[in-house]
């Protein structure tokens, strides 16, 4: 179980998460918006009675936010026993990657830096591995 | 086997809190002997499940506290407070190794001789002065529950541990099964709702439509009954402050008796969790500042014994939790030095203060008792914390301070946290949910008795005189007016967020009230200080409920309304509310389904009452309301065991319930009616939106109640009829007598001596019964008085009539 990964692209970026922090893949309608609320906070949507919040990744990251178009996929984490989902661009896939974790080579940008563990290899390509919940209690960057 | 652990450590938890209380009793008075074979009891189920468990610190810990408790069951010891003590340090040890359990699993390597010996110890001392009573040797009462049955969900009678709590069962269920069961519920909910839209929008026919409305029926008493189960009695809160007041008392030198009552009273869990701390720390207060020193009590002429009671008592819709002391109470003077000593106030300041302000000044933030530190209440938990604990499960907090005699703290909260009655209103295209309780007042913008004016920059909103701050939600949450708003329908709410404070919210439109499950909202929405927390309506989109009192921080405006200008307006806020409500009409649906009218002003309340509540007797229907009973218009009693709406009419003496299906609204009444050609129920007609609506006649209802009265009456002036020969008298005249509230006797067939005499003849000597201690009325037959000194009353005179009889008796309904 240790080394499954989703593979997906959030905020711009093709990035591996350890599966065990996350709580499923589901897509959502129109979030409710939580005027006030840190930039990164999309809105509220519902799964099954609880009330989930979404996360924007690309504020996060120091990048302007994206609208979220209906049906999009959201990945579904918990941190602290509050529910939360961060919006993903797209899902490629949840696999097994075998190779170890490996310390960060090279300069990040100060967003993503701060939401990175480690990087991976994965079918010729170098991925992130990021934790959910960086992204949840992380202060965002001002954008500049 | 974690489970077993488990459960053995939730037990043993609750236990030894609620045996914390028993022991203090028992000190108190050591002959108590329930309470020794209560305690002795739940050390000897500790001992039991914890050899089972192979926990030997837990075995030799509640093995010697055993013993030495057993040896006071047969007499070979007496119980002083050295050994009180003594247990008592066993159990704080085993609540140690427990907690340390729950943590790793293991139990903490460790020595307990100290505290086995310290029992031991005092119980050679004991030995020398313990005299064995010739007691039969008791048995253990109650062997520890079997171990190796099913551990899942053990029972346990409650009553074996205090005998005096009623015996009611309990099961002990985890909490995350529960939490399920409520996710589930809710689930039902959203699914009902959703399977009730496409069932309306498919046209079904009736039968399915019928089948499913009994579906729907059960399931909301399904969830109401889900919401009691996280119901729990308040005496779980109590539980530990026997112990803390004796330990500190014993620290600081000072006698403290300490009363608890009203401990049946429930509240939801997690409230309870959230008053645990505040009341904690209201009790070490008032022994740590309250009380005073024995000697300064000698000197004030008090009993040396302090008291300190803990009462909890429901009222409406709020817990109300007191804290009293009879101690020094505070003084305002040495608060306010002390606040201006501290730098949270200056002296400027501190002149305009008014001594309720200046008692205030302990919940300002900064204001710490620090200076006065013992390491008895420098908790780090100042009352500003208390206060805004329970400010954030809608609480409040409040003082009765008689200086010199001591301090009454109340904490008032909401009935319960997870479901509270909402106000839903639209701002910025959105829904968000107000809490009810907080709410005093809904007035459209357009409303006559609303002035709303521009004042440097900010606004403020005059009601029918009464100055409020204005504050528009669009702007509190920095979003733009929404363009599809209908400026008709924007509406002042005026909320009051907390005692003598209020503002008013303007909101694009109010859309309904709901019963609403709030959740915490994610740390990050709740420290924008604008939401306390989330909830999920029948629709299934998410709203955030508002937090009425951090709208107000983050706004920065002080909403005091202390100051304001309303006094001099109260006489014109009477006179207009008095105007107004004599034209607004309550529009409600009957139980036969009709739709009829009554004004509101008679309206004392809306009550919902379960169906059980009314019960017929002597021929009518009554309602049992509280400790109340009233009459209730209605010919037959409800069907079901489901729960009926009552309107209760008040006419300033008495209530009458007329029981009712729904409300619909609340309408200005019409200036055309059509009066009824009859006397009765409806006193007219109009016409409410193009539909006829029947108006009740509150005077012909009350009438019709007020000839059974319930509450006893003031005895009815009897008035006897002489010289009636030819039964006008009894024909004619005694029932509007009757009516006007005498009794009437006829003839001289009657013992009791008569409040009036009403002679029916005007001859001077027909009547001439020589007692002049009754009153008498002359009735005469002739319209024109005989001269002026004629006292006689012409007898088709009603209102002479009533009037002369009700001055003669002083009294009478006339």
């Amino acid at each position: 179980m240790d080394n499954l990964y989703l593979v997906a692209r959030i905020a711009d970026t093709r990035v591996a998460l350890r599966s065990r922090a996350i709580n499923s893949v589901v897509t959502v309608a129109t979030p409710v918006e939580v005027p006030g609320a840190p930039p990164h906070v999309v809105g509220l949507f519902a799964l099954r009675s609880r009330v989930f919040t979404l996360i924007d990744p690309h504020v996060v990251v120091g990048l302007p936010p994206v609208p979220v178009a209906a049906g999009q996929r959201v990945i579904v984490v918990d941190v602290a026993e509050h529910g939360y989902a961060l919006l993903a661009d797209e899902i490629e896939d949840v696999c097994f990657i075998e190779a170890a974790e490996t310390r960060i080579a090279g300069k990040l940008m100060p967003g993503w830096a701060r939401v990175a563990d480690a990087m991976i290899e994965h079918q010729g390509a170098s991925l992130l591995v990021v934790d959910p919940a960086h992204f949840v209690t992380i202060p965002v960057v001002n954008a500049a | 086997m974690d489970d077993l652990l488990n459960d053995f450590l939730a037990e043993t938890a609750e236990l030894l809190a609620e045996a914390g209380a028993t022991i203090v009793a028992w000190e108190a008075d050591p002959t108590d002997r329930e309470r020794l074979d209560a305690i002795f009891r739940l050390v000897h189920t500790i001992k039991g499940s914890s050899g089972f468990l192979a926990l030997p610190r837990v075995t030799a810990l509640s093995h010697a506290a055993e013993e030495a408790l057993d040896d006071v069951r047969r007499g070979k010891r007496t119980a002083d407070s050295a050994l009180v003590t003594a247990v008592l340090s066993i159990l704080d040890r085993l609540s140690f190794v427990c907690d340390a359990l729950g943590k790793d699993a293991n139990e903490p390597a460790g020595d307990d001789g100290d505290v086995i010996d310290a029992l031991a110890q005092v119980e050679t001392e004991a030995d020398a002065v313990a005299e064995p009573e010739p007691e039969t040797e008791p048995e253990p009462e109650s062997e520890p529950e079997p171990e190796a049955e099913n551990r899942e969900i053990r029972t346990r009678r409650d009553d074996d541990l205090q005998t005096d709590m009623q015996g009611w069962r309990s099961i002990r269920v985890p909490l995350p099964l529960l939490d399920s069961v409520m996710t589930g519920v809710t689930d039902i909910v959203l699914a009902r709702n959703e399977f009730a839209r496409m069932l309306r929008e498919s046209g079904a026919n009736p039968a399915v439509i019928g089948s499913f409305d009994r579906l729907s029926d059960s399931i909301a008493t399904m969830r109401q009954s889900v919401s009691q189960m996280r119901m729990q009695r308040i005496d779980k809160l109590f539980a530990p402050l026997p112990r803390i007041v004796r330990d500190l008392a014993q620290d600081l030198g000072k006698k403290v008796k300490f009363v608890t009552s009203g401990g049946e009273v429930e509240l939801d869990r997690e409230m309870m969790e959230n008053i645990r701390d505040p009341l904690i720390h209201m009790v070490r207060n008032a022994i740590d500042h309250g009380i005073e020193t024995l000697d300064d009590r000698v000197a004030a002429g008090k009993d040396v014994t302090a008291t300190i009671s803990v009462t909890a008592r429901q009222s409406g819709n709020q817990i109300e939790i007191m804290i009293a002391d009879d101690g020094r109470g505070l003084s305002p003077d040495a608060l306010v030095a002390k606040a201006i000593g501290a730098r949270v106030l200056s002296a400027a300041e501190a002149r305009a203060l008014s001594p309720k302000e200046k008692l205030e000044l302990i919940f300002r933030p900064g204001f710490s008792t620090a200076s006065q530190v013992t390491s008895i209440s420098g908790r780090g938990v100042g009352m500003d914390i208390v206060r805004a604990n329970l400010e954030k499960i809608g609480g409040v907090v409040e003082l009765r301070n008689e200086e010199g005699r001591g301090l009454t703290v109340v904490l008032r909260v909401p009935m319960t946290l997870t479901i509270i009655s909402g106000l839903m209103v639209r701002a910025a295209g959105q829904y968000f949910a107000i809490p009810r309780g907080a709410v005093r007042e809904i007035l459209l913008e357009t409303s006559d008795s609303v002035r709303i004016e521009k004042l440097g920059g900010g606004e403020i909103v005059s009601v029918r005189g009464e100055q409020f701050p204005l504050l528009r939600l669009e702007d509190v949450l920095g979003r733009h007016r929404d363009d599809g708003d209908d400026a008709d329908d924007r509406a002042l709410v005026l909320i009051r967020p907390g005692q003598d404070q209020s503002y008013a919210l303007s909101v694009a439109a109010i859309h309904d009230h709901e019963e609403l499950v709030i959740k915490p909202a994610a740390p990050m929405i709740m420290a924008t200080g604008l939401y306390a927390g989330t909830t999920l309506p029948d629709n299934g989109r998410p709203v955030l409920l508002l937090d009425v009192q951090g709208i107000l921080a983050v706004s920065a405006i002080d909403a005091s309304e202390a100051g304001r200008a309303h006094r001099q307006a109260e006489e014109a806020d009477a006179a207009l509310a008095a105007t107004r409500d004599a034209t607004q009409l309550l529009l409600f649906r009957d139980i036969g389904g009709r739709t009829r009218g009554v004004r509101l002003s008679v309206i004392e309340r809306v009550e919902e009452v379960p169906a059980l509540a009314l019960f017929e007797s002597a021929g009518a229907i009554r309602a049992q309301i509280g400790d109340d009973m009233f009459a209730v218009h209605a010919a037959r009693l409800p069907e079901g065991h489901g729960t009926v709406k009552l309107l209760r009419l008040h006419d300033g003496q008495s209530v009458l319930c007329y029981p009712i299906e729904a409300v619909i609204d609340i309408v200005h009444l019409p200036d055309v009616v059509e009066p009824s050609a009859t006397e009765g129920l409806i006193a007219g007609v109009v016409l409410i939106g193009g539909d006829p609506v029947e108006i009740i006649d509150p005077y012909w209802l009350m009438e019709q109640h007020a000839r059974g009265p319930i509450h006893a009456a003031p005895r009815a002036p009897l008035c006897r009829l002489t010289d009636d020969h030819d039964g006008w008298g009894a024909n004619f005249l005694a029932p509007i007598l009757r009516n006007a509230g005498y009794r009437i006797a006829a003839g001289a067939d009657d013992d009791e001596a008569p409040d009036v005499l009403l002679c029916l003849s005007g001859d001077e000597s027909a009547c001439d019964h020589g007692t002049d201690a009754v009153p008498v009325i002359r009735l005469r037959a002739t319209a024109a008085a005989a001269g002026p000194d004629d006292e006689t009353v012409y007898r088709y005179d009603r209102h002479a009539l009533l009037e002369a009889l009700s001055r003669r008796v002083g009294g009478g309904r006339a």
